[in-house]
C-alpha cells in the first residue's frame, strides 16, 4: 500500500486553487454579469393554494414604458419544465408560488412595477395542506393522474422478510417526522438567458451538472444538445439543491427568445424557498428486527412524503433511501414501503443531505433505541451489524474498502464515550451516529461517466479541461493535485478550466458524491495519457524503458537516479518542438464497469456531546469528534473542511432549521427568520480522518461529499435524547418540545 | 428621478457618480464604481455578504446604507484589502486554513474580519464571535472561518511587535 | 428587495429638522442607521415621500452626565458606541448588555438608540414582501379588521422587540422630544403604547432627542433568549435593576421584551423579592409567579405556551445573575 510520503502531491495540504481569486473579489459569480441590452425578469405567481385562474390581463403591464415582453401560458404552452408541470400556469394553480407570467424589462424595477400589474382573477378552491389531509379517502384530487394523491409509490421486499421478522427474538418499531428545509447557499438562484439568435441558448447559471442542465433545457425547448450551452463561473453552495434545472430557467430562456436579448432572472429573498423546493414534511416508520444477541434480523422502512404540489426529486430520495441501509448494516431480509403525497405545498427538492441525512435523523435514533432496549452499547451494536471490508450487500454492493469500525473504535476513543456515556449529568448527553455514502453510483444515464482533458504547453504549465463543476468543495484543485501527481507537476502549474460546456469534456457532475472517485478517474487517465505522450522522449534521453520513469516535483528521472533529472519543461518543450512535431494532450474516461450501482462507499462516526439549558430549552452543541472513511483524503484540510460544513449542516437541520409553512404560505422566507446557526453556536470538530484506501478509487481516494452529515444528524439527535433521557422524534428539536417535556418531567416527578 | 453628484471614494479612487436617494451603497459599488466583489446577498442586512468597511474601518451593511449619505466619506471593498502583490494577514489564513470554500459569502467574511482586527487588534474568543455573527457562511460552518480568524490575529500582532521593536 | 423612490433631506441643525419635519409632516420618516426603515420600506411596509436624515445633528450626538448626576445619552449615538462606551458599562451593565443584543455588529455599527426605540413592532404576516402579502388577508396592520395571531384581538398584537428598552425601563429613563412647538419629557415606560402600530406617544413632527438616565446606583442585568445569540429577534428578553442588598433589597423592576406589543412590567416577582430577600428559595418563588403578569402573550414565532415556560426561566436567570453581580461603582 502506498503511504503518504510516497506522493509528492497527493495527501498534502494544498490551499485552493482559486482562492486568490475568491479572497480578493476577482471571482465572478452570475449575478456579477452583466451583457449588453440585458434585460431584468420578474416572476409573477400565484398567491393562492389552489385556485382556478379566471382571466389574465397583462395590457397595462405592456403599457409600461421601458417593459419588452411579458410572456404567460400561450407563449410556452408545450413547454413542460417538470412531470405534470407546465412552464406557466393558465388553468389551475396548485400552490402559493406556482408560476403564472414573467416580465421583462429594461431594470428590474421596472420589470417588478410591470409585474405588479399583471392582473390574475382567480377563483380560489379548496386545498390540501398536510399529508393526512390529502389521503383523506374523499380528499378532492390535486392532479387526476394521482390517484388518491399519491404520486408514486414503491413497495420492494429484499429476502424473506416475514419470516425474519417471525424468528426475531425482539421487534421494535418507531416513528419520525422531519419537517421542510431550504439549502439556503450563499448565492441566490439566479440565471442569465441569451437566446438572441434562435440556434444558440447561452445560459449563465450556477449549477452542480451542467450536462443535466443542459441536457434538460435542449430536450424541453426542442433544441439539440449542442444548441445548448450552460457556463457556470462559480457555484455559490450546492448542497444538493442545484441538481436539476428549475422554473426560472427556463423562464429566463423564453423571455430572452421573446425579446432578443439576454435576461437575467434572479430569485428576491422569498422567492427562494419557491425556486428552491424548500418543502417537504416526511413521515418514517421503522421496524427493526433482532436475534438475542442484537443481530438485525429484518428491517422495514415505510416512508411518506409530503412531495407538494408537483414531484421533483423524490422518487430518486426513495430509490435511493431503499438502498440506504445495506451500505451500512449487514441486512438479510428488508422491506421498503414508501408513497409520495400531493399536497397544495411548495414541492419538495433535495435537501443538504439528498434526503439520506434526514432520514438518518429517525434511523439512527431508532437503531440508538434498540440498542437500549436490548442493553446493549449503542457501539457494540453498531460494531456488530455494521458492513465490513470483502462484504457483498443484498443488493449486489461489494465493500472493496471499509473503514466503518475503524471509525466507530477511534471516535469513541478519542470522545471518551466509555468514561461518558451513561455516566453524564443531568441535562448534558452524548450520541453518536454512523453512516455510509455511496461514491458515485450509476442511475442519471446508463453510464455515469466523466471524462477529462489535459493540454501541455512549452513551459509545462498546463491546462485540464474537466465537466466537473466546483461548489467550494474543492473539487478543481483536488483534480489539478490528482494530475500533478501523475505528470510530476505542481497543482499550481495546472489551470483547471470547467465550467462552460461549449469547452469541457463530459461529466455527469457533481452529484451522488462521485466527483472525486469518478472525475478523479478520468483526470488520472488524461494525466497518464499525457505522460505516456512525454515518456518517449524522456525514455530515449535518459536510456531507460518508459516504466522506469519518475516524474515527480517537476523532474523526470529514472526510478533511484534522482541526480539524472531532466526538468519536465524540457522534456515538454523538446517534445513539442521536436521535427515530427508531437503534442502533448492526454484525455482520460471514466465510467465504472458495473452495470448499476456504487463502486464505493465511504463510511464516518460521529460523537456529539449537547447541553440543555432549563431556563430556556436550548440545546448547546458543545463538541463534535468526526471520523471518516475518505479513502484517501487527497486534499487533508480540505476533507476536514467539507467535514466542518456538514457537520454544521447537520446540526442546524437537527436543531434550528425549518420552512415554516401555513396553510401552503412560507411563514419564514428570510434569512433573519431561517435561522441558521452562527459563529457563537458552532462548536470545534476534531476531525480523525481513517485512510481505508479504495482499491478502486484514484490513488485509493472515496468522497467526503455528503458522508458526514448522514452521522451529525443521528450524532445530535442521539446526545439530546441521552441528555433528555428520552428522544424527541420530530426534527427539528426545537427549544419549545424541550421546554415542554421537561415541563412535563417536573409534574410527574420523573 | 433627480440624480445628484456624488464623489464616492472606493478604496482611495474618487468616483463621481449620479445617484437617486433611494440607491444603496451596495448597488452604486457594483453597478456604477463596477466593482462585484461585494456581493448582493439577502439586502435585507442577514446575511453579510455585502459588508464594506466605512472611514471609520467598522464593517458597514452596503445593502442598508444610502449610497447619497457617503458623499465625499471612503469606503473599502474586498478589491481594496490585498496590496499590489501580497494577500491582507486574513486573507492569507483563510487561504492556508481552508476558510473559503464556495466563496459567495468570502468577500463579506474578509470584509468582517478584516474590520475586526481594524478596530481590535487583539480580540478575544467572544468578541470574533461577535463580528462574525453577522456574516453567514453554509459550506464552512464559520469554523475554518474562526481558526482562521484567530491566525490572522497571531500574525497581524506578532508583525505590529515587530514594527514596534524597530520603532524603539 | 429594492428601495421605492423618496425624496431625502439631511438638515445640518436640530431647528432645520425640525422645520422640514412640519414641512412634509407625515409622509416623512426619519432615518436614523436605516437599519430597520430600509429593510420596512424595501418591504413596502411603509411609504414615506421624504426621509429625513439626522446622521448630522450635532444636537443628537454625545453622551454625558450633569451636575445632579443624570446620563444623558444623545438619540443619534450608535449602539456600538453605547455597548462599548465607559460610563454605560460602568454603570449600568444592563443597559451595555441590552444595547449589544441589538442585530448584528454589523447593524450596531450602522444602528442608532433613537432608532431602536423607536422600532416598529414585528409580526411575520405582515414583516414580508409585498407578494408574499398578497397571499394574504389584509391585518389591522395592513389596513384590514382582524389579527392573524390572536383572532379575537381588537388591535394589532405584533411583537415590540426593540431590546434597549426594558433595560432603559428598569432604570427608570426617560426620552426627551423636540418639535417646534418646543421640548418635551415623557417616562420611558409611558412612551409606548399597547397597540402593534400607533406604538409610541411620538406626535406628528416629534423626534427622540436624548434618553435621559436619572442618576442611582443599581445592579442591572439582561437576558436575551434567542435562538441564536448574532442577529436575531429575542423569543423573549428580561431586564432587571436592583437596588439595595441581597438581604433587603430597596427596589426591582423586572421588564420583560418580545412577549407582546408592549414591554412588559413584571410586578408579582419583584413584590416576592422586595418581601423576601434575593435567596434561592425567593428566585424560585419569583420565577414561578411571573406567569400571573404575563397576561395575554402573543405567541408569534413561537408555539403556545412556551413564552410563558421561558418568561420563568429568564426571572430565574436574571435574579441570579442580579445577585451574583457586585454593585457598580458610584458615578
Amino acid at each position: 500500500m502506498a503511504k503518504k510520503g510516497d506522493f509528492a502531491v497527493v495527501g498534502h495540504d494544498q490551499p485552493r486553487l482559486d482562492g486568490a481569486h475568491k479572497l480578493t473579489g476577482r471571482s465572478l459569480f452570475t449575478d456579477d454579469v452583466v451583457l449588453p441590452g440585458m434585460l431584468h425578469a420578474k416572476v409573477v405567481r400565484s398567491p393562492h393554494a389552489h385556485a382556478r385562474i379566471l382571466h389574465i390581463d397583462i395590457s397595462a403591464a405592456l403599457a409600461l414604458p421601458g417593459v419588452k415582453a411579458v410572456v404567460t401560458h400561450a407563449d410556452a404552452p408545450n413547454l413542460y419544465v417538470g412531470i405534470e408541470q407546465p412552464l406557466f400556469r393558465h388553468e389551475i394553480v396548485n400552490y402559493i408560488g406556482d408560476e403564472v407570467a414573467a416580465v421583462a424589462a429594461l431594470d428590474e424595477a421596472t420589470a417588478a412595477a410591470a409585474a405588479a400589474l399583471i392582473k390574475v382573477d382567480y377563483e380560489p378552491l379548496p386545498a390540501l395542506y398536510s399529508i393526512e389531509e390529502a389521503l383523506e379517502p374523499d380528499a378532492l384530487l390535486i392532479h387526476a393522474k394521482a390517484r388518491g394523491n399519491i404520486a408514486w409509490q414503491l413497495a420492494q421486499d429484499l429476502g424473506d422478510v416475514e419470516q425474519g421478522f417471525a424468528t426475531s427474538a425482539r421487534v421494535r418499531t418507531d416513528h419520525y417526522t422531519t419537517n421542510a428545509s431550504h439549502n439556503c447557499y450563499a448565492e441566490f438562484h439566479v440565471a442569465i438567458a441569451d437566446w438572441s439568435l434562435p440556434d444558440k441558448l447561452s445560459m449563465y447559471t450556477p449549477t452542480q451538472t451542467a450536462i443535466l442542465f443542459q441536457k434538460s433545457l435542449a430536450s424541453a425547448l426542442r433544441l439539440s444538445d449542442g444548441q445548448v450551452r450552460i457556463m457556470n463561473l462559480n457555484t455559490g453552495g450546492g448542497f444538493t439543491g442545484r441538481t436539476s434545472v428549475r422554473p426560472h430557467h427556463f423562464i429566463a430562456a423564453v423571455l430572452s427568445r421573446k425579446t432578443g436579448r439576454p435576461v437575467k432572472l434572479r430569485a428576491t429573498a422569498d422567492e427562494e424557498f419557491i425556486a428552491c423546493r424548500a418543502g417537504g414534511e416526511v413521515k418514517y416508520t421503522f421496524r427493526t428486527g433482532v436475534s438475542e444477541t442484537g443481530r438485525i434480523k429484518a428491517f422495514e422502512a415505510d416512508i411518506t412524503f409530503d412531495t407538494g404540489a408537483y414531484v421533483e426529486s423524490q422518487m430518486i430520495v426513495l430509490t435511493l433511501t431503499s438502498s440506504y441501509i445495506h451500505s451500512l448494516y449487514k441486512i438479510e431480509a428488508a422491506r421498503y414501503l414508501g408513497r409520495l403525497v400531493h399536497t397544495n405545498n411548495i414541492p419538495y427538492y433535495f435537501h443538504h443531505g439528498g434526503g439520506l441525512a434526514q432520514m438518518a435523523f429517525g434511523l439512527g435514533q431508532h437503531m440508538d433505541a434498540l440498542a437500549r432496549e436490548l442493553g446493549m452499547d449503542p457501539i457494540d451494536f453498531h460494531l456488530l451489524n455494521g458492513v465490513t471490508k470483502g462484504h457483498t450487500s443484498m443488493t449486489g454492493t461489494f465493500f472493496g474498502s471499509c473503514g466503518l469500525a475503524e471509525c466507530i473504535t477511534k471516535t469513541a476513543k478519542q470522545a471518551g464515550w466509555k468514561r461518558k456515556y451513561g455516566k453524564l449529568p443531568p441535562l448534558k448527553g452524548i450520541g453518536i451516529g454512523v453512516g455510509a455514502m455511496a461514491s458515485g453510483a450509476k442511475g442519471v444515464f446508463k453510464h455515469d461517466t466523466s471524462a477529462a482533458f489535459i493540454k501541455i504547453v512549452d513551459d509545462g504549465s498546463m491546462s485540464l479541461f474537466v465537466g466537473l463543476p466546483d461548489m467550494g468543495q474543492s473539487s478543481h484543485t483536488a483534480m489539478a493535485m490528482i494530475a500533478a501527481e501523475v505528470l510530476g507537476a505542481r497543482p499550481t502549474d495546472i489551470t483547471v478550466i470547467s465550467g462552460d460546456t461549449d469547452i469541457v469534456p463530459l461529466d455527469v457532475g457533481a452529484l451522488i458524491q462521485r466527483g472525486t472517485f469518478n472525475t478523479g478517474n478520468a483526470v488520472k487517465a488524461a494525466a497518464l495519457d499525457a505522460r505516456k505522450q512525454l515518456e518517449v522522449l524522456a525514455a530515449a534521453r535518459l536510456g531507460v524503458k518508459p516504466a522506469q520513469l519518475v516524474f515527480r516535483d517537476r523532474q523526470v528521472y529514472p526510478k533511484g537516479q534522482p541526480d539524472k533529472a531532466i526538468p519536465l519543461k524540457k522534456i515538454v518543450y523538446d517534445t513539442l518542438h521536436s521535427r515530427e512535431g508531437r503534442f502533448v494532450m492526454g484525455r482520460g474516461f471514466y465510467n465504472s464497469p458495473k452495470e448499476s450501482g456504487t463502486m464505493a462507499y465511504s463510511f464516518g462516526a460521529q460523537i456529539a456531546e449537547v447541553s440543555i439549558d432549563p431556563d430556556t430549552g436550548f440545546v448547546t452543541v458543545e463538541r463534535i469528534v468526526a471520523s471518516h472513511d475518505v479513502g484517501r483524503a487527497i486534499n487533508p484540510r480540505i476533507v476536514e473542511g467539507q467535514i466542518d460544513g456538514q457537520v454544521f449542516s447537520g446540526m442546524s437541520q437537527v436543531l434550528y432549521e425549518q420552512t415554516l409553512l401555513e396553510n401552503g404560505q412560507v411563514m419564514n422566507p428570510s434569512r433573519l427568520d431561517y435561522r441558521l446557526p452562527r459563529s457563537y453556536e458552532m462548536p470545534e470538530v476534531e476531525h480523525i480522518i481513517v485512510e481505508s484506501i479504495d482499491p478502486f478509487g484514484p490513488f485509493g481516494a472515496k468522497e467526503v461529499g455528503e458522508g458526514p452529515i448522514v452521522c451529525t444528524l443521528p450524532a445530535v439527535a442521539n446526545a439530546v435524547a441521552n441528555a433528555l433521557g428520552e428522544p424527541v422524534n420530530e426534527m427539528p428539536i426545537t427549544p419549545w418540545k424541550i421546554l415542554q417535556i421537561l415541563g412535563r418531567r417536573a409534574k410527574t416527578g420523573a | 428621478m433627480s440624480r445628484q453628484l456624488i464623489t464616492l471614494i472606493v478604496n482611495g479612487d474618487r468616483h463621481q457618480v449620479p445617484v437617486a436617494p433611494h440607491d444603496t451603497l451596495l448597488d452604486v459599488i457594483r453597478d456604477q464604481v463596477g466593482l462585484t466583489g461585494t456581493k448582493r446577498g439577502c439586502t435585507s442586512g442577514a446575511c453579510g455578504v455585502c459588508t464594506v468597511q466605512g472611514e471609520d474601518g467598522r464593517a458597514v451593511l452596503s445593502c442598508l446604507a444610502l449610497a447619497i449619505e457617503w458623499d465625499e466619506r471612503p469606503v473599502t471593498t474586498i478589491e481594496g484589502v490585498a496590496s499590489e502583490d501580497e494577500l491582507h494577514p486574513v486573507q492569507k489564513a483563510f487561504l492556508e486554513y481552508g476558510a473559503v470554500q464556495c466563496g459567495a459569502c468570502t468577500p463579506g467574511l474578509i470584509m468582517t474580519a478584516k474590520a475586526l482586527l481594524d478596530q481590535n487588534p487583539d480580540p478575544d474568543e467572544e468578541a470574533i464571535n461577535e463580528a462574525l455573527a453577522g456574516a453567514l457562511c453554509r459550506c464552512t460552518g464559520h469554523i475554518k472561518v474562526k481558526i482562521a480568524v484567530r491566525e490572522a490575529i497571531k500574525v497581524v500582532a506578532a508583525s505590529t511587535a515587530a514594527e514596534g521593536g524597530q520603532g524603539g | 428587495m429594492q428601495l421605492p423612490p423618496f425624496e431625502y433631506h439631511r438638515p445640518a441643525s436640530l431647528d432645520e429638522a425640525l422645520a422640514t419635519l412640519d414641512r412634509i409632516g407625515n409622509d416623512a420618516a426619519v432615518l436614523g442607521g436605516g437599519t430597520d426603515l430600509l429593510i420596512n420600506l424595501k418591504l413596502r411596509l411603509e411609504r414615506p415621500a421624504a426621509l429625513l436624515s439626522v446622521r448630522e445633528l450635532p444636537e443628537l450626538a454625545g453622551v454625558s452626565v450633569d451636575a445632579a448626576g443624570t446620563l444623558r445619552i444623545g438619540a443619534g449615538e450608535r449602539l456600538t458606541d453605547l455597548a462599548t462606551h465607559p460610563l454605560i458599562l460602568a454603570r449600568h451593565p444592563g443597559l451595555a448588555q441590552a444595547i449589544r443584543a441589538v442585530g448584528s455588529q454589523h447593524v450596531r455599527n450602522m444602528a442608532t438608540l433613537g432608532g431602536n426605540l423607536c422600532l416598529p413592532t414585528r409580526c411575520w404576516y405582515t414583516n414580508q414582501s409585498e407578494n408574499w402579502r398578497g397571499s394574504q388577508i389584509p391585518c389591522w396592520k395592513t389596513e384590514g379588521q382582524v389579527c392573524h395571531v390572536i383572532k379575537t384581538a381588537p388591535n394589532c398584537r405584533a411583537i415590540h422587540s426593540a431590546d434597549s428598552v426594558p433595560a432603559l425601563i428598569t432604570l427608570d429613563a426617560r426620552v426627551l422630544l423636540r418639535s417646534s412647538r418646543g421640548e418635551r419629557e415623557l417616562r420611558l415606560a409611558d412612551f409606548y403604547r399597547d397597540d402593534g402600530i400607533e406604538n409610541n406617544a411620538l406626535l406628528p413632527g416629534e423626534l427622540i432627542t436624548a434618553v435621559l438616565i436619572p442618576p442611582g446606583r443599581a445592579r442591572s442585568v439582561f437576558v436575551k433568549a434567542a435562538a441564536r445569540t448574532g442577529l436575531d429577534y429575542g423569543y423573549a428578553t428580561l431586564a432587571g435593576a436592583l437596588t439595595g442588598s441581597n438581604r433587603a433589597p430597596k427596589s426591582l423592576l423586572l421588564v420583560a421584551g418580545s412577549v407582546g406589543t408592549v414591554p412588559l412590567l413584571l410586578h408579582k416577582p419583584a413584590q416576592i423579592i422586595l418581601a423576601q430577600g434575593l435567596t434561592e428559595a425567593s428566585i424560585e418563588a419569583a420565577a414561578d409567579a411571573a406567569r400571573e403578569d404575563l397576561g395575554e402573550v402573543t405567541n408569534l414565532f413561537t408555539p403556545p405556551g412556551y413564552k410563558k415556560r421561558l418568561v420563568r426561566g429568564l426571572v430565574r436567570r436574571v435574579l441570579n445573575d442580579l445577585r451574583r453581580q457586585k454593585l457598580p461603582d458610584a458615578d
